[in-house]
């Protein structure tokens, strides 16, 4: 402490020492704070978490069949067998799993159509297990996508991970906002190809209706009245024979439920030869109609076919049409690829539209398309995470700096000056150094990347709490030497840290093997590191660069013994 | 400084009351008992969960209207409702999906809104404007969003083993009947079956016989409607007033029944629906919603897993704000007692899902780091500043998580991964009060004033000197951590539990550093034999200047003396 004491000393005591300090201080701070741009520390809202169970959807095209399906599926399962640490597997075709937290605002309530299907793996518990499950599905989706997608041309299939913080649509959501619906369509097919090409953007989807060519029966209206038939029987007929129907029910006394009594033609009959026109003409025409005067009449007679393509549904949000496209980050941050997919699409968009950037808000992103020729304007606006991760980091700056005005009348109310409240405010900001450079060193450290994410955040605006108290007790104690032992100014902020240093290393290392553990954790690593790295920070700047402050700041003196410092 | 005039060190901050108060107070015993028991009980009893609820509030409102398309639906449906909902204060986004027959309008409610409230809102709107609703529409179908309801804790799997000679119908109902006993445990809130299958009559007609016989669907189905009839019985009087009851009985039986009906007369022959079509008594074969479930035999990884089996899946959801590990636990041991039941029909379960038991890891592991940091802190104090010492730093630790647990408790939170990593960053900030406390004592009992003083005197002087630095920069802290509390948005609602239980943690671990430092020091610490010189001489605080050397009563020492000889 005695060599502490003394080279607090030597420092105060020279000019050049003393800017040497400040200049070195700022130096790390800025040169911490380029280790964004630089990518040196990379930033994510929440890291994946690690879970003994994850979730695949299959999304075949719209107009499939469920056999269809079930092939997509079986070929999934198929590769799912050789995993060792499956331990079991439940298929669920036509509906979407039992209800989970990413279900929940991915739309799998929703489900009841033959072309979707969910698996629900488990796996082995966590830590009998050596391969966290995010790596286990970046590892498999390739193999699957790459293997089963083809099996029904415009299959999506998606690997769905547990959301480790409140669960969104997507990683990655962009709206396509457009009134016109097939070049809104054709925008969101091109988005949709942009993220395709985009690396570390997987599980492309365009949340729209497949267009597939279906037929249209016309009914001949004037023909129906005068075999006097009615349209209903037309529409009745056709649901009876092809969907089927239940026409009665029948209680039962052994049954929980009513036995229903279903009408269909039978399977055999029912299949048609092909997906053509003749075929369905043929089969048409052996179903008839009885009139009202008890006549037979072919369906045929009536009706008149002619093949269009299906409409898709037509989707809004806020009373405005969009078209939502949505991807998944390959166990990264979703900002980086995000903006790499947004430099594209502002090259690709040029060419047919201006495009312009939306003004500085959380939807800083967005870009807004106005066609050339037509004048018509179109909105690519980013949802999901990254709408989440923009509110949120704003929020929480919000939050810090209503902390950081807080913090500051309480010390001003405390020490009735601004200069001391502000060295202290600002000696605790610079905490921000140690914790970019933990997170910079832990990336190097680990195999996989580690994230800067919100619970580092926390960790953060945590510290400086901490080591704004760190200069708190070390200005009170100085204070008080001069005050009461009448010390000379420098000496007694090199006695005060030397002394109060006790208590700062004790607490220091407290909370240092305090985060230890959390530092393993890969949601709360972050926190862990933001802790250590920051303490350790905190502790240099509380004994080295707050000193330094003090020496030059005047509140530092007793109101009534200012004329001590001038001697 | 010299000598001075001694005189009875007065106390002035809150730290120095609270320490007096307490210090010679036999209740301080209990009330450090009594903390630790509620703490215990709030540990044991509060509502385990993953991830802490959020309060997410929607609905969806369906409207059919049969033959309509998208575009139709999107003019005469969707945009009026979508126009007239955008009036109900509160809600964030209006989705709405157009799809041919049917459009779908959801509401998302900014987070944090009044669930009750808002469903109640909805409802209303929609029924305000019912008499807008375009003719050919159907009722308005409203649907709330409930994501406790929806989202079940526990998930079973059941298949039949090789051995079983249950058809599928009567496995279903065995699952059945075991939901509706499940549906009488406490807390459960709603049981789902997924991939059930119920029994049903299905007439299959072969469309080449009924163009034979001259038939056509409609016939068939009203000969069926008409035999399926359920009439209630009547009441007949005979002339002696007795009540004689009778009624037709439902016509419909077995297969044969339904076989037998006439459908027609064919060229004076009678024609039965067992003529023209295959009539059996099966399953839904139109519900193409099947489970299925591959596993791994006794979860043996040196197995290999098994072929796809038909499964159900038992889905079992709890009501808000009760324990998900206790309800799991329920309903597994109710069905654990159906065992001997179902093995005799060779029906076999596993477990699919298990939200009780993730929660209960979850917390387990958080606490099991929580005691490991506390030991690591407890014995690098022990090093710094000595066993005792390091004892009463590590009772105020389990102390203050006690008191902070126990407000959570009754405060109506739940303990979870966010909880639990509120106490993870607040355990290195809340040992320093006492650690700060507990320094001070050491040096004042190492200086060589403290021969001179009385021990109770020394302590509370020791806390009450800290008192006032301390109470600013825990201050400071709660400051930096109260603001978080009004971050909105899914994220804010999602890391609530840090801003409203690490301000309370640090409140605690002052009045506990007040109480509990002194208390225990006066019990467990000595003053050290002075042959070890720790300078005192610069007293920061200008308090003790003032009473070094200060008088002890004689009431004092007596009550020194006899704690001493109780110890």
């Amino acid at each position: 402490m005695e060599r502490l004491e003394t080279f607090v000393y030597w420092i105060l005591t020279s000019k050049f020492r003393k800017t040497m300090v400040i200049a070195l201080t700022i130096f790390a701070f800025f040169a911490s704070l380029l280790m964004f741009p630089t990518g040196g520390v990379l930033a994510r809202m929440l890291p994946g978490k690690s879970a003994t169970t994850y979730s695949i959807y299959v999304d075949t095209p719209t107009a499939s069949s469920i056999e269809q399906t079930k092939k997509v599926t079986s070929c999934v399962t198929n590769i799912l067998r050789n995993e060792k640490e499956i331990l079991d597997m439940s298929i669920f075709y036509g509906q979407g799993i039992p209800l989970d937290y990413a279900g929940l605002v991915k739309g799998s309530l929703m489900k009841r159509t033959e072309n979707v299907a969910e698996i629900s793996v488990n796996l082995t518990p966590i830590h009998e297990r050596e391969e966290a499950s995010f790596l286990m599905i970046s590892r498999l989706r390739p193999m699957i996508q790459e293997t089963c997608q083809n099996l029904v041309p415009g299959t999506v299939i998606k690997m769905i991970e547990q959301p480790s913080g409140p669960p969104t649509l997507a990683q990655i959501v962009l709206e396509v906002h457009g009134e016109d619906i097939p070049q809104t369509r054709r925008i969101a097919v091109e988005v949709a190809n942009i993220f395709k090409e985009t690396k570390d953007l997987v599980d492309v989807d365009i949340m729209a209706d497949d267009i597939y060519k279906k037929y249209q029966l016309l009914p001949d209206i004037e023909k129906i009245a005068k075999l006097k038939l009615g349209i209903e029987q037309v529409n009745n007929i056709l649901y009876l024979a092809f969907q089927g129907m239940v026409v009665a029910t029948k209680n039962s006394e052994h049954r929980s439920v009513q036995t229903p009594i279903y009408l269909v033609l039978s399977d055999k009959t029912r299949r048609l030869r092909d997906s053509s026109k003749d075929a369905i003409k043929s089969k048409l025409s052996s179903l008839t109609l009885m009139n009202r005067q008890g006549l037979m009449i072919p369906l045929t007679e009536v009706v008149q076919i002619i093949k269009v393509n299906s409409t898709p549904m037509i989707m809004h949000k806020d009373l405005k049409r969009m078209i939502n496209v949505i991807a998944e980050t390959d166990n990264v941050s979703q900002v980086y690829p995000l903006l790499d997919a947004r430099e594209k699409m502002v090259e690709y968009f040029s060419k047919a539209y201006t495009v312009t950037n939306a003004p500085f808000s959380t939807y800083m992103f967005d870009l807004e398309l106005v066609h050339k020729i037509t004048g018509a304007k179109y909105l690519l606006r980013w949802d999901g995470e990254m709408k989440v991760t923009l509110d949120t980091f704003r929020d929480l700056g919000a939050a810090f700096i209503a902390a950081l005005v807080l913090i500051f009348f309480l010390l001003v109310i405390y020490y009735k000056s601004f200069a001391l409240s502000g060295i202290i405010l600002g000696g605790s900001f610079l905490s921000l150094i140690g914790v970019i450079l933990g997170h910079w060193v832990a990336d190097i450290v680990t195999t996989e990347t580690f994230f800067l994410t919100a619970t580092s955040l926390i960790g953060f605006i945590a510290l400086m709490g901490i080591s704004s108290r760190n200069s708190l007790l070390l200005i009170d104690y100085a204070m008080g030497l001069i005050k009461n032992e009448g010390m000379e100014k420098k000496e007694a902020i090199a006695k005060a840290s030397a002394t109060r240093a006790t208590p700062i290393f004790l607490t220091a290392v407290a909370i240092i093997l305090g985060s230890a553990l959390l530092a393993g954790d890969p949601i709360f690593g972050g926190l862990g590191v933001a802790l250590i790295s920051g303490t350790v920070a905190a502790v240099f700047v509380s004994l080295l660069f707050v000193p330094v402050l003090m020496d030059n700041a005047k509140a530092m003196l007793p109101d009534d013994c200012e004329e001590r410092e001038e001697k | 400084m010299g000598k001075e005039v001694k005189e009875p060190y007065v106390v002035k901050d809150v730290a120095g009351k609270l320490g007096q108060a307490f210090l010679r107070n036999p209740l301080t015993a209990v009330l450090g008992i009594v903390i630790l028991a509620l703490g215990w009980i709030a540990l044991s009893t509060m509502p385990r969960e993953e991830d802490p609820q959020i309060a997410i509030s929607g609905g969806g409102i369906m409207v059919v209207m049969p033959g309509a398309t998208p575009l139709e639906i999107e003019n005469i449906i969707s945009k009026p409702l979508e126009k007239k909902l955008r009036e109900v204060q509160g809600i964030q986004h209006v989705y709405s999906t157009s799809m041919n027959n049917v459009g779908i309008v959801n509401v998302m409610y900014y987070i944090g809104e009044n669930r009750e409230d808002s469903n109640l809102k909805l409802y209303d709107k929609v029924m305000q404007n019912m008499d807008q609703m375009p003719q050919g529409a159907k009722q308005p179908l409203i649907k709330p969003f409930d994501i406790d309801i929806d989202v079940p804790i526990i998930s079973i799997a059941f298949y039949r083993n090789a051995n079983s000679k249950l058809s599928l119908v009567e496995f279903n109902e065995e699952i059945r009947k075991l939901k509706h006993k499940i549906n009488s445990i406490e807390n459960v809130a709603k049981t789902t079956i997924s991939g059930a299958h119920k029994e049903q009559y299905n007439i299959e007609v072969d469309v080449n016989k009924l163009s034979a016989y001259h038939l056509s669907m409609g016939q068939i189905m009203t000969a069926v409607k008409q035999l399926a009839v359920n009439v209630p019985e009547v009441k007949g009087r005979t002339n002696g007033n007795q009540l004689v009851f009778f009624g037709v009985s439902n016509a419909i039986h077995s297969t044969k029944d339904i076989e037998s009906v006439m459908v027609t007369s064919y060229r004076d022959s009678p024609v039965y629906l067992r003529d023209v079509a295959k009539v059996e008594k099966g399953i839904d074969k139109q519900n193409f919603q099947d489970v299925e479930l591959i596993y791994r035999p006794n979860n043996d990884l040196s197995k290999p897993l098994s072929a796809n089996i038909g499964q159900l899946t038992l889905s079992v959801s709890k009501l808000a704000g009760t324990n998900a590990v206790f309800v799991a636990q329920d309903v597994m041991k109710l069905i654990d007692e159906e065992k001997p039941h179902f093995e005799k029909l060779g029906i076999e379960y596993r477990k699919t899902r298990d939200y009780g038991q993730r929660a209960n890891a979850a917390v387990d592991e958080l606490m099991h780091h929580l005691v490991i940091t506390i030991i690591i802190i407890a014995i690098m104090l022990v090093f710094a500043l000595g066993w005792r010492e390091s004892l009463i730093v590590t009772f105020s630790v389990p102390a203050i998580l006690a008191i902070t647990l126990f407000i959570a408790y009754m405060t109506g939170q739940t303990m979870n991964r966010i909880t639990l990593f509120a106490f993870l960053l607040s355990l290195g900030l809340l040992v320093d009060a006492a650690i700060i406390v507990i320094e001070n004592i050491h040096r004042h009992l190492h200086s060589p004033e403290a021969k001179d003083k009385e021990m109770g005197a020394l302590l509370v002087e020791a806390t009450d000197e800290v008192g006032g630095p301390t109470n600013i920069a825990t201050l400071a802290i709660i400051m930096t951590m109260v603001p978080m509390a009004f971050v909105g948005g899914m994220m804010g609602s999602f890391m609530k539990p840090i801003p409203y239980n690490v301000p309370v943690a640090l409140f605690a671990s002052l009045v506990v550093a007040y109480i509990f430092t002194p208390y225990l020091s006066l019990k467990l610490l000595k003053k050290p034999e002075h042959d070890e010189s720790h300078d005192m001489e610069h007293n920061p605080y200008g308090i003790c200047e003032i009473c070094q050397g200060e008088h002890h009563t004689e009431k004092h020492d007596e009550q020194t003396k006899t704690t001493k000889e109780e110890k």
